[in-house]
């Protein structure tokens, strides 16, 4: 196309309108409104983590806004799809921040994703949230965990078992960081319990086979079989498990089992009996929860995926951070993270839960949980169970710099 | 005793699941050169067919045995029409496209299925053996896996059929002067290539489950096994399984996990560094 003198003056005065009107409602959108972003893995293998997390996510910003937002603005929910993809955390953060002037973001499940995610946000002063059970460890001022760190869930849970099971477990779990950790939790505690470990296995996450592990784990002939493994191929242990009759046999226990909606996948003869530890699960029968079903589901339809302990994080989050917002009267990252000093204290679906100033890390129920027929049931809930301080080494109050993640040393 | 007839199970049975995903791979790249990237979405496909007649009602066994290899097969058909035909010969060419096309099925399945899906659970229950108890449906397996190489052996070297092919393989020049359309002697060898990926699949599904990604967990060990094993497609590749998994089994159970996946491809290194040729190279000479 030729460009013609009239035509570019046309179109350069077109420009100039249109960036005007842009330019207008921008201005209009930073005064009465105010951004906040969800970076989930919206596609791609980790979906089923990712979407009920950011639809509890945007749930929760609906709640908020009908009860007239926050500090009189309207929450705008930026959504921004991980894809599964590490490389994709780094550069939404930092379009949510530099472009979307977000005020607060949260997501990044993984831990890989987590940790691309959270260096973007300090250096731009926008405040994490991390909404998912983990490994624990996080201990940054620019960040708040809102759900368990792993010790949260695996000391009750296994202060049960060895109670309640017998004495000897085996633990078999996937290989990485969170299982590996959640290993050093289980020596301990089976050491404090007077119980024994019979048995330690890691295997690769894309390991499909367990025939091998089976009759490891059937000649230790442990009391009960402690699992983390994680993942769509590891759900092939459960199968194999069953299959060969054990699942009637030697209990399972596991503080991961049904965060991958796995009660769901796996058939009922694979599955019945389990055990776990989150500290929420959708059929838990309290006011506060049914309560909370009935809007959501309002909301959203009864068609929607499983809300398990990993997904409620999505809805906790934003609600414990916009307490931390009134108590500051402010969205200023410093203002925020200054009120949680006197932690934040906040009731929803999973009942109490507190903020911890010192940890940024929160206090909340845990129950341990039996599936049967894909249906959770309670069957001992353990009331506020504080997060893990490190034996003082996490504390920012007066180390308020630190951004390394920390390791138990139990 | 019972530890190790236990054990014993448990070697066989990583022989017969290295068997069972490598053999759709060792027909189509051993009989016609075609390195298919698309071998592990042949399983998952497999894998889906029978997961999902099994939900909406047909016999397991039907859902497995049958439906399974003809959906693949067919897809297959269709895969060496439209990919592998225009392309014969040009290896590094093939490889691509296949690889397109296993990312593309990848896709695909999720799109139409999701990330996950509802599983069907392994039939037969269990026998105890002592204080041990082993699942009845994983002994089936090692025995179809026997049963399946026996039928392809005989196949291949007791049938006209196989005669044909291995013929046309051979020489196809010569059999196209025979008579032979070669054409269509490779499309029905990649289509049995792939229904036995669809066969391995179907069997696979109780045992680990669907999910779109599931074809790379088997990709590389099938490679691995069917490289070491070497021209003789059969025997070859059953000689590297019978290497490699016990290997890895023994292992696995007398360290830990990841030595017995690191040792399956060490030996595969070295097996390679000293018979270039693979297994099959000790008995076929400068063939």
């Amino acid at each position: 196309m030729k460009l013609s003198r009239r035509r570019f003056v046309g179109s350069a005065a077109a420009a100039a309108a249109v960036a005007m009107t842009m330019a207008r409602s921008t201005f209009a959108i930073a005064s009465d409104t105010v951004a906040v972003g969800s970076l989930h893995d919206l596609t791609g293998s980790l979906d089923a983590f990712g979407l009920p997390s950011h639809m509890c996510m945007k749930f929760a910003i609906e709640e908020l806004n009908a009860t007239g937002g926050l500090l009189g603005k309207r929450i705008d929910l930026k959504t921004y799809d991980g894809q599964s993809d590490i490389k994709k955390f780094p550069q939404y953060a930092q379009q949510a921040a530099l472009n979307d002037k977000v005020v607060m973001l949260q997501g990044a499940i993984t831990g890989a994703s987590r940790e691309a995610t959270r260096p973007v946000l300090r250096r731009y002063k926008v405040p994490f949230v991390y909404g998912t059970i983990y490994e624990g460890g996080l201990c940054e001022t620019n960040a708040i965990s809102v759900n368990t760190g792993s010790d949260q869930q695996a000391v009750p849970l296994l202060e049960w078992s060895f109670k309640n099971l017998g004495k000897k477990c085996f633990y078999i779990g996937a290989d990485y960081n969170a299982p590996r950790n959640i290993g050093i939790w289980n020596n301990a505690i089976a050491k404090k319990e007077g119980g024994e470990m019979v048995g330690e296995e890691y295997y690769p996450l894309d390991v499909t086979d367990f025939s091998t592990a089976i009759s490891k784990i059937q000649a230790a002939k442990p009391d009960f079989l402690h699992s983390c493994l994680v993942g769509g191929p590891h759900m092939s242990f459960y199968r194999q498990w069953a299959a060969a009759g054990m699942l009637k046999k030697i209990p399972i226990v596991s503080v991961v089992f049904g965060g991958g909606q796995e009660h769901m996948i796996l058939t009922p003869e694979e599955s019945d009996g389990v055990i776990a530890a989150y500290n929420y699960f959708q059929e838990l029968d309290t006011p506060e929860n049914k309560e909370f079903i009935k809007r959501f589901e309002a909301s959203v339809g009864t068609d929607h995926p499983y809300i398990n302990g990993i997904a409620i994080g999505g809805y906790n989050g934003p609600m414990l951070w916009a307490e931390a917002v009134k108590k500051a009267g402010s969205f200023n990252r410093d203002d925020v993270m200054a009120a949680l000093a006197d932690n934040i204290e906040w009731t929803g679906p999973g009942g109490k839960m507190i903020l911890d100033g010192k940890t940024h890390s929160t206090q909340q129920d845990v129950r341990i949980i039996q599936v049967k027929n894909r249906v959770w049931s309670l069957v001992e809930t353990r009331p506020q169970i504080p997060p893990y301080d490190f034996n003082g080494r996490c504390n920012l109050k007066d180390n308020p710099k630190n951004v390394d993640i920390l390791n138990p040393q139990v | 005793m019972d530890q190790t007839i236990v054990l014993l199970i448990a070697v066989a049975n990583s022989v017969a699941l290295l068997v069972l995903i490598s053999l759709g791979l060792a027909v189509i790249f051993g009989m016609m050169r075609v390195i298919n990237f698309a071998h592990g979405e042949f399983i998952m496909l497999g894998g889906y067919a029978t997961v999902l007649a099994a939900n909406h009602g047909v016999n397991l066994w039907i859902a497995m045995l049958l439906i399974a290899p003809v959906t693949v097969g067919l897809i297959g058909f269709v895969v060496e029409r439209l990919i592998i035909r225009p392309l014969y010969g040009q290896i590094v060419t093939t490889m691509l496209a296949t690889w397109g096309l296993s990312i593309f099925l990848i896709g695909a399945v999720t799109t139409i299925f999701g990330n996950t899906m509802l599983g069907v659970s392994a039939p037969l229950g269990n026998v105890p053996i002592g204080v041990y108890s082993v699942s009845v449906y994983q002994l089936l397996l090692i025995a179809i896996t026997a049963v399946l190489v026996a039928a392809c052996l005989y196949v291949l070297n007791r049938t006209r059929w196989g005669l044909i092919a291995r013929g046309t393989v051979q020489n196809p020049a010569m059999a196209s002067a025979i008579g032979i359309d070669p054409v269509r002697v490779y499309a029905m060898t990649f289509m049995a290539g792939a229904a036995l990926s669809g066969l391995a699949g179907g069997l696979l599904a109780p045992l680990s489950g669907v999910i779109p990604q599931m074809g790379t967990a088997y990709i590389a060990d099938a490679f691995v096994t069917v490289i070491s094993g070497g021209s003789a497609m059969i025997i070859g590749t059953l000689s590297a399984a019978g290497l490699l998994g016990p290997t890895q089994a023994i292992l696995s159970y007398a360290t830990t996990p990841v030595i017995g996946e690191a040792a399956l491809l060490l030996l595969a290194i070295g097996l390679l560094r000293v018979l270039p040729r693979g297994i099959s190279g000790l008995w076929q000479g400068g063939r």
